[in-house]
C-alpha cells in the first residue's frame, strides 16, 4: 500500500477513533477531500479488507432520513493504518496545516 | 424555506446520481445509489453549512465527484472482472481501452472541427488581412491549449498540483499555464491499468 497524502488524511481521520463509524459526508468534511477521491479510496480500502462498511438501522427518530452507510476500520485496518502513519516522517507534519487545500503548494510557487 | 429550496435540489442531485450509477456494475449499483442519495440528503440538511445556498453548491459538487468516482470504481471493477472473468456488466457496456480511445479521438476531432469552423467563420467575417496574424496567434494558442489539456486528460497524475488545477491553470493562463505544465507538472501519459495496480 502506497501512502499518498490523501490516503494519509483518510487514515488519520479513521484511526483517530477506530471504533467510530463514519459516513461519507462526515469523512469528506473531516479530510477535506472531494467525493470523487474519497469513494474510490474507500472502495479500495474495503477491497483490501482494511475498512468495513455497514448500513445504519432505520431509526424511528430519523424523520424520514434515508439510512446511511457507515465506514469504519477493521482490526487489521487499524493495525496497518497505525503502522503506515507511524512511518510518516514527523517533519512532514501533515496533520493540520496541510489539510488545507493546496497540498503541494511549496513547490508550486513558480507561477 | 429551507425545504422549499432543498427539495428541488435534492431531486436534481438524485437524478444525477442515478445517471452516474447506471454505469456501475449491476451488483453494486443499487447499493451505491442508496448510499450516495443518503449522503446528498445529509449534505443538504447539514445545518452547520452556513449560508444555506452553500449546501446546494456542496451537493452539486458532490454529484460531480460521484461521476468521477464512478469512472474509477468502474475501471477497477473492470480490471477485477478481467481477472476473474465473471463480468456483471449490463449488455452493451463499452469495453475499456479501444472505445475509451475512440471517444477521446472523437472528442478531439470535434474540438478541432469547431476550432477550424470558428476560424473560417471569423476569416470570412473579417477579411481585413491585418487581422490574420492575430487570428493565427489565437489559433496557435487554442491548439497548444488543446494539446496540453489532452495530455492532462491522459495522465493519471501530475506533479505538484492536481490534474484539475493544472487544467484550470492551462485554461486561464493560456500560453503560460500550458508551458509550465509541460515543463514541471508533466509526469507522462497514464500507464495502462494492470489488474493489480492501484491508483494513488
Amino acid at each position: 500500500m502506497k501512502l499518498t497524502g490523501r490516503l494519509e488524511r483518510v487514515l488519520t481521520v479513521l484511526v483517530a477513533d477506530p471504533a467510530a463509524p463514519h459516513y461519507g459526508y462526515d469523512l469528506m468534511k473531516a479530510t477535506r477531500l472531494p467525493s470523487g477521491t474519497l469513494y474510490p479510496m474507500l472502495a479500495r480500502l474495503q477491497q483490501e479488507g482494511l475498512v468495513d462498511s455497514e448500513w445504519e438501522d432505520a431509526r424511528p427518530d430519523a424523520a424520514g432520513r434515508p439510512p446511511r452507510k457507515y465506514y469504519r476500520l477493521t482490526a487489521e485496518g487499524a493495525r496497518v493504518a497505525r503502522l503506515e502513519l507511524a512511518q510518516v516522517p514527523a517533519a512532514r507534519g501533515r496533520t493540520r496545516h496541510v489539510a488545507a487545500r493546496p497540498a503541494h503548494g511549496t513547490h508550486g510557487n513558480a507561477w | 424555506m429551507v425545504s422549499g429550496t432543498t427539495r428541488p435540489l435534492q431531486r436534481v442531485a438524485e437524478r444525477l446520481i442515478h445517471g452516474a450509477c447506471r454505469r456501475l456494475p449491476a451488483d453494486v449499483r443499487s447499493e451505491r445509489c442508496r448510499e450516495w442519495t443518503a449522503e446528498v440528503s445529509a449534505i443538504l440538511n447539514d445545518e452547520s453549512t452556513r449560508p444555506s445556498w452553500l449546501r446546494g453548491l456542496r451537493a452539486l459538487a458532490f454529484c460531480a465527484g460521484i461521476s468521477r468516482a464512478v469512472r474509477q470504481l468502474r475501471r477497477s471493477a473492470l480490471a477485477g472482472s478481467r481477472r476473474s472473468t465473471n463480468s456483471q456488466w449490463r449488455s452493451g457496456a463499452p469495453r475499456t481501452r479501444p472505445s475509451d480511445m475512440a471517444v477521446r479521438i472523437c472528442a478531439g476531432l470535434v474540438v478541432w472541427v469547431v476550432v477550424v469552423a470558428g476560424i473560417i467563420t471569423v476569416l470570412i467575417a473579417y477579411p481585413d488581412p491585418r487581422g490574420w496574424p492575430f487570428l493565427l496567434v489565437v489559433a496557435l494558442g487554442i491548439g497548444f491549449d488543446a494539446y496540453c489539456l489532452a495530455d492532462i486528460a491522459r495522465a493519471s497524475e501530475a506533479r505538484y498540483l492536481s490534474r484539475r488545477t493544472w487544467a484550470l491553470l492551462c485554461l486561464v493562463q493560456i500560453p503560460l499555464g500550458g508551458i509550465l505544465y509541460l515543463c514541471i507538472g508533466r509526469i507522462g501519459p497514464a500507464r495502462p491499468l494492470s489488474p493489480n495496480q492501484t491508483r494513488p
